[in-house]
């Protein structure tokens, strides 16, 4: 087609030029009629065309080699829109509309193409599985080509500028500063990527170099246009035609913008609230960074859950989500808790904690200021981080706790030393988890839902703000409920996925579980999924006593606390089915109590050497703010 | 060194054929572009597709895995979760925060330590159990749940189609 269209044009412009020739018979009079006669120059034009489109070809040939489908058609769409652009610039530069002027804006839709591709090339650079020489000889050419030609092209139209005053020439200028912005930030990428090509390790830093440079880039390119648009608007008129680039212009420097200050936080939260994993944890879990699906060496950090990946990868993750890649777990909100839990325990930091508790829940919980006794609720709730981080010390928490195991099944309650309630502080969603006390007073529960009274319909019927209020205050009791349903669920969930399995020798696991305590981290496949949770809940029943007791103080809890929703009947249903093979469990295991028993306190005692230590040694995390 | 992205797709490529998934074949269309990737899928047994192998196009971007590929069928297809196109409308191949339907959860989302094999066994989920309630296909949809028989003659034929068989 190509070759076709190119034929016949080079036939019709040896038609003209020999016509000419024929007709004159001399070179002067020849060129004088075929710039006379309208038809021959048509011809002519459309050759200069097809010679600038071959050229263009040469050059691609010469400098990219054959392009790729996508290159391809992003150089075609480009290429449209930029053609729009172009005649809409011609509107305003209508007077000195010539063949000069034609010939200068052919050239700058050319050396744009090549921008273009160059900028294509090196981005897909990165993505490329091998370069060879060839690769960095023609880019590394074609950048410094295009450089040399958009700094001439530049220093010529300023310089005809300051001579013959503003002219078409600004715009030409204007366009081929922008360029020059364009080949200096494919250079650096180009640099950047080739830079970490040589490593064998992943450059680290290189996403945040690449960041400062699309700033950087960005924040030039929006004042050049901004510029252009005032000088432009005050000799000629408004450019219409710079309007879509300027507009993709600062849409990206918005974003570039937006990218570097979450990338900042991103790294800042990882400094300051997430601890570097340990060689001990790295050896725990599968050591492979899920993200990237590479080995963890170093530079690791942990999340609140206890999920472990390359600071790198969680770097850039975090600057699109503050989630947790395998929980979701949401790190911006979480790691308030673990610091209250992590605090030496005395009598001065208590009282502290538990305002700053009750002060959050006040905040983030709405509903709480409809219900009566939240406030109380959110008062005992304050204890229990605490509570969690000196397990085992609290006394006031124990005979609780054995009253609620004595009650759970009816079953003789032999524990001298029950074992210290390991309720999740944090593994539940922030808001809500400040509301489930493990004892004390249920959730707030809001009255019966399944009936209503005349008065509370004719409160909620009708189309006034009272009624609306009414309906959005039965609303906000229904989620409460479902949240704390879906809390007493998780705890549950987590307690059965932090108990020691089985297989692992007990002194091991009760270390494990000591260390969880506090940062509910490293027990090796935490996987909040019910699944998980039930099939370790099946094999610690069977051998440890531990399981049993958590878990029915879990259950226990849930009958306390669920009344009259059925959210919640469905819950204790469920794990009622699980509950019927408990009681043949127990009564195997009860030979085994006072073993177990043991146990249990050799448990108690090492998680309060934990504490103690713990306590002794300067904790990172306290520092954060 | 690659790029990430690049050395993700390479690990995955090289999971994928060193322990495949049964059902499922999936890399690259080319060495030299680990961005595109062709997989076949088999229609699951027991149900309306089974004994089809539909061949589908993966399309990853720069950024994978913070961003989740694109996924098309090359065949006809006809299920309440595709579009005519054949684009496949999952929850897993939407990122948290664009929820075109406006139903989804974002614990379905897509999430970097999603993978290739996941996207591919959630397609095969969908193919045997269609989630009605998402309009990719609003015609297949209603047809699935009202008419099921002509549901499952018209996945009998795509079937006999991908496989080269008269329909």
């Amino acid at each position: 087609m190509q070759l076709l269209i190119s034929s016949v044009c080079m036939a019709l412009t040896s038609a003209v030029i020999g016509n000419a020739y024929y007709q004159k018979q001399q070179f002067y009079p020849a060129v004088v009629y075929i710039t006379k006669s309208n038809a021959s120059m048509a011809v002519i034009y459309i050759q200069f065309f097809v010679i600038v489109f071959m050229f263009g070809k040469l050059l691609r040939k010469i400098f990219l080699g054959t392009l790729r489908a996508a290159e391809f058609e992003h150089l075609l769409e480009r290429f449209w829109y930029a053609l729009t652009e172009t005649c809409l610039a011609f509107t305003v530069f209508r007077d000195d509309f010539n063949p000069r002027f034609v010939a200068l804006f052919t050239v700058l839709l050319f050396l744009k193409s090549f921008h273009w591709l160059a900028e294509e090339r090196v981005d897909f650079m990165e993505r490329s599985p091998v370069l060879g020489w060839l690769f960095h000889i023609r880019v590394g050419s074609l950048l410094t080509m295009l450089g040399i030609l958009d700094y001439v092209l530049l220093m010529h139209a300023y310089n005809s500028t300051l001579v013959r005053g503003p002219t078409v020439q600004l715009v030409f200028g204007f366009e081929y500063a922008i360029l020059l912005t364009v080949i200096a930030s494919t250079a650096i990428k180009y640099v950047l990527h080739a830079a970490e090509m040589r490593t064998d390790t992943p450059w680290e830093n290189k996403a945040v170099f690449l960041l400062y440079t699309e700033l950087v880039i960005g924040l030039i390119k929006v004042i050049l246009y901004l510029l252009f648009v005032i000088i432009m608007a005050k000799i000629y008129a408004l450019p219409m035609f710079v309007f879509r680039p300027m507009f993709f212009t600062i849409r990206n420097f918005r974003k570039a913008l937006n990218d570097v200050i979450m990338s900042r936080r991103a790294i800042r939260n990882m400094n300051t609230l997430y601890p570097d994993a340990t060689p001990e944890e790295l050896r725990q879990s599968d050591n492979i960074c899920i993200i990237c699906r590479e080995d963890m060496v170093n530079h690791s950090k942990k999340l609140p859950c206890g999920h472990i990946f390359h600071t790198t990868c969680l770097r850039s993750w975090f600057q699109r989500q503050q989630t947790c890649p395998t929980c979701r777990l949401n790190i911006l909100r979480a790691p308030a808790l673990p610091r209250a839990a992590e605090e030496p325990v005395n009598a001065a930091a208590a009282p502290a904690a538990a305002a700053a508790q009750t002060g959050v829940a006040a905040a983030v919980n709405v509903a709480a200021n409809t219900l009566p006794g939240a406030a109380a609720a959110a008062a005992t709730d304050a204890r229990l981080p605490q509570a969690n981080g000196n397990a085992g010390r609290n006394p006031i928490f124990l005979p609780n706790f054995a009253e609620l195991f004595g009650n759970a099944n009816n079953i003789p309650n032999a524990l001298s030393n029950p074992p210290p309630a390991m309720l999740p502080p944090f593994m539940s969603q922030p808001p809500f988890a400040y509301f489930t006390p493990p004892i004390g007073p249920p959730p707030p529960m809001p009255s019966d839902l399944t009936r209503f009274s005349d008065a509370e319909l004719l409160a909620m019927e009708g189309t006034q703000r009272k009624h609306i209020e009414e309906r959005l205050k039965m609303l906000r009791n229904t989620m409460l409920m479902l949240d704390s349903a879906s809390i007493l669920m998780q705890q549950y969930q987590g307690l059965m996925a932090r108990l020691p399995p089985p297989t692992i020798p007990l002194p091991t696991a009760a270390g494990t579980a000591a260390a969880t305590a506090t940062t509910a981290a490293d027990v090796p496949t935490v996987e909040p999924t019910a699944a998980a949770a039930a099939s370790v809940y099946d094999t610690a029943a069977s051998t440890s006593r531990a399981a049993a007791a958590a878990a029915e103080a879990t259950a226990q809890q849930i009958s306390v606390t669920a009344t009259n929703s059925k959210t919640e009947q469905v819950t204790i249903e469920d794990l009622g089915a699980e509950e019927d093979d408990l009681p043949s469990t127990e009564a195997a295991s009860l030979d085994v109590e006072t073993e177990d028993s043991s146990e249990l306190s050799e448990l108690r005692k090492r998680r309060l050497k934990f504490l103690e230590e713990r306590n002794k040694s300067p904790n990172s995390s306290d520092t954060t703010d | 060194m690659a790029g990430s992205a690049l050395r993700r797709l390479m690990a995955e490529y090289k999971q994928l054929t060193m322990d495949p998934p049964e059902g499922i074949a999936a890399g690259p269309i080319s060495e030299d572009n680990f961005f595109e990737w062709e997989a076949l899928i088999a229609g699951p047994e027991g149900t309306c597709f089974e004994g089809g192998v539909f061949p589908a196009r993966l399309v990853f971007p720069p950024d994978y895995p913070l961003s989740p590929p694109k996924m098309k069928f090359t065949c006809d297809m006809f299920h309440p979760n595709i579009f005519a196109d054949g684009r496949v409308c999952i929850s897993i191949l939407h990122a948290p925060g664009d929820d075109p339907m406006g139903y989804e959860l974002s614990a379905e989302r897509w999430s970097p330590v999603q993978s290739v094999e996941k996207i591919l066994l959630s397609v095969v989920s969908m193919l045997a159990e269609p989630n009605d309630e998402s309009g990719a296909n609003v015609d297949a949809a209603i047809m699935w749940r009202e008419r099921r028989e002509e549901f499952n003659r018209i996945a009998q034929r795509l079937v006999r189609k991908t496989l080269g068989l008269p329909t």
